[in-house]
């Protein structure tokens, strides 16, 4: 079989594996819990549509390893090519929606001045998918007639394609040998009923980028952790307004599970999936915290868990599991149900919400003038879960997206109160 | 400058239809909202088929006038061809009295969808006189009272406790299997019973007990993994290979 993109003009279509990251996720996908992640760039005129077909078919050149569907084999599922380009539709229909079976698992969803792509996280993170969503954007504009650099147009160079965007990168950090990982207690969650399907929600929030800058280094911390101080102080606030029976029900550790790109700390040009999580903690049997001890706090485990040796760790626990020769040889269908039940089990039920963040992007110029912000829309977060947050910077602007689905939405309003209580300027998108 | 009415996006120059969403261009009143409006609805109209767009009663209309004209088509055929041929009534009235009864259960299907006693209680009256019937037309040796009825009604009252329980049931999965292996175990007990009694006089069991011990192992396990291990409950999970 071959497995190089280059030569997918054969008969033989390439195939790969799918990462060590993604191999939960066929296991765990419903209607409901779709693991579809969405980009969204808000641009500053309404979208161009032929400009924009054209520069998707020169994008999509560039990504071939996108460009496949999902299959099972007896042992594991795994990606094979799929000649069809990628859909352009109007972004008229409930978002993050399940990707069918023999289909790409890439769309491109347009509406007035947005731009969004939809990914299956079986492909890549939000790091891949915001590299793809990069060159679309640029491409775009250089067809709208802006003047774009040439090291940034990474269209019409194919033979450049490296077998490294493609690889598991988890499994080149593999290290054997390395000690298991401490099972975590489970954490709070919290309280609110859902909705009925279809229930995910989006509140987009728009915040002063400088701003929210100038305040994290006020206290010495970096924007992501201070949000997640925030998220935390939010869940503390809420699980401490719960009543005397409920709270005594509740676990009492608060954890925030914060994704971690790993292409910068581990040198790596994989477009797949290469992020691990640090989990910053609180336990709320050790009494009251204030906000500068939760920051204090949530800085130092940071600072702890994204360190090089600890990462491997956990790197080399789950590669180290698919490694093992008594986990290859179960069927698949045995395999999927075990691993639905293990996430259930050190999945969502092990943290309390999650904040996953960017960063600030920066776009060549030409491209950078047509487009007021970016967003980044989690997948709907399951019914442990139930509320996430995507946190992207462009320009002088912090993007907040909390996915939500439950009826409520005090846990954003009490959030999002917090920094105004800053003097942080909020503005609000509902569901765009 | 174009903008499409409904998606919003920019067209080109001479467009006359949106690329995108296949709306056409509508230059003067594109800030009329409620023509917006109306277009969404005729838009959703549309992908529709006007057969989906049919009520359950009008479908089954739909079937039932089919399948009428189809099976009195072809008894007045087949009686035009028996009369022709033999000049009588000879061989035909078997397959005219056998459409007679499908048609008679088409009907009860169409307007008593709903009410699933009273219909397979009249189904069954009518497929009973079918057996009769035949029994008579084949030389009146008393198989139809005998052993078709009982036989037909073990067979009707199967159907219905099935569908009784297939309803009740609120989460469907294995439980469903375990269902329908018990039902077939205890009509295999009453096709045995019966067979023995119109072939002796004594009524004794034989092979059914053996189909019966087996279903009495196989539903049990299923009814456990349904009930007890909820999680692997949904089929096409459970079974995804």
């Amino acid at each position: 079989m071959d497995k190089n993109p280059h030569n997918h003009s054969k008969a033989d279509k390439f195939w790969f594996p799918l990462d060590n990251a993604a191999k939960i996720f066929p296991a765990i996908i419903t209607k409901q819990v779709t693991t579809v992640l969405r980009l969204t760039a808000v641009l500053k005129q309404p979208v161009k549509i032929k400009p924009l077909r054209r520069a998707v078919l020169l994008t999509e050149k560039r990504f071939p390893y996108f460009k496949v569907q999902l299959k099972e084999g007896f042992f594991w599922y795994y990606l094979e090519h799929l000649p069809q380009n990628i859909p352009i539709e109007v972004d008229d229909k409930p978002c993050c929606r399940k990707f069918a079976r023999g289909r790409l698992m890439i769309r491109i969803l347009v509406k007035d001045n947005r731009i969004n792509i939809e990914f299956s996280h079986i492909l890549t993170d939000g790091g891949g998918a915001f590299q793809f969503l990069k060159t679309l954007l640029i491409v775009y504009s250089k067809e709208c007639g802006a003047d774009i650099p040439a090291e940034y147009d990474l269209t019409g160079r194919e033979e450049e394609i490296a077998e490294e965007e493609y690889e598991d990168a988890y499994k080149r950090y593999f290290q054997e040998d390395l000690p298991p990982m401490v099972k975590k207690s489970k954490a709070f969650h919290l309280p609110y009923p859902l909705k009925p399907p279809p229930r995910f929600e989006r509140l987009t929030a728009i915040l002063p980028l400088d701003r929210v800058k100038e305040l994290a280094a006020e206290n010495g911390v970096s924007i992501t952790e201070y949000l997640v101080s925030v998220y935390l102080f939010t869940l503390q606030d809420i699980y401490e307004n719960l009543g005397p029976l409920t709270r005594h029900k509740k676990n009492k550790v608060l954890r925030i599970q914060v994704p971690v790109n790993l292409r910068k700390i581990f040198p790596s040009r994989t477009m797949r999936n290469f992020s691990l999580f640090v989990m910053p903690e609180i336990d709320l049997r050790l009494g009251h915290y204030s906000f500068g001890e939760i920051l204090k706090t949530v800085y130092h485990q940071v600072q702890l868990e994204t360190d090089e040796k600890l990462i491997n760790k956990n790197i080399s626990r789950n590669v180290g599991s698919e490694r093992k020769i008594y986990i290859r040889s179960i069927p698949l269908f045995i395999k999927s149900l075990i691993l639905r039940i293990k996430h259930n089990a050190l999945g969502p039920a092990q943290y309390s919400g999650v904040i996953t963040n960017l960063g600030k992007i920066t776009l060549p110029p030409g491209t950078t003038e047509r487009v007021d912000y970016l967003i980044l829309s989690p997948p709907p977060p399951n019914k442990v879960l139930k509320i996430n947050c995507g946190v992207t910077g462009f320009g002088d602007k912090l993007v907040l997206s909390f996915g939500n689905i439950t009826t409520s939405k005090e846990f954003e309003d009490k959030f999002l109160q917090f920094l105004k209580e800053r003097n942080i300027e909020v503005k609000l998108e509902k569901n765009q | 400058m174009v903008r499409c009415s409904y998606c919003g996006v920019e067209l080109e120059e001479n467009a006359n239809f949106c690329s995108l969403c296949g709306e056409p261009v509508w230059s003067k009143e594109t800030d009329n909202l409620e023509y917006i409006k109306s277009r969404k609805q005729e838009r959703e109209q549309k992908l529709l088929t006007d057969y989906q767009k049919l009520t359950g009663f009008q479908k089954r209309m739909v079937f039932w006038q089919i399948s009428g004209m189809i099976l009195i088509a072809g008894s007045i055929i087949t009686l035009i061809i028996d009369l022709l041929a033999s000049q009588g009534i000879t061989w035909s009235r078997y397959p005219v009295t056998v459409t007679l009864v499908l048609f008679l259960n088409a009907t009860l299907i169409a307007f008593w969808y709903r009410r699933v006693l009273l219909m397979l209680a009249l189904s069954f009256i009518a497929t009973s006189v079918l057996l009769v019937l035949l029994d008579i037309y084949a030389g009146n040796t008393g198989w139809g009272m005998q052993l078709g009825i009982p036989l037909l009604l073990a067979g009707y009252v199967g159907i219905y406790v099935f569908i009784v329980m297939v309803r009740s049931s609120k989460q469907k999965g294995l439980n469903i299997i375990a269902y329908s292996l018990i039902i077939s175990g205890v009509l295999c007990i009453c096709i045995d019973g019966i067979l023995s009694l119109y072939s002796g006089t004594s009524l004794h069991f034989g092979w059914s007990l053996i189909v019966m011990a087996s279903v009495a192992i196989i539903s049990p396990i299923l009814l456990y993994v349904h009930y007890r291990l909820k999680r692997v409950t949904d089929l096409k999970r459970f079974f995804h290979i």
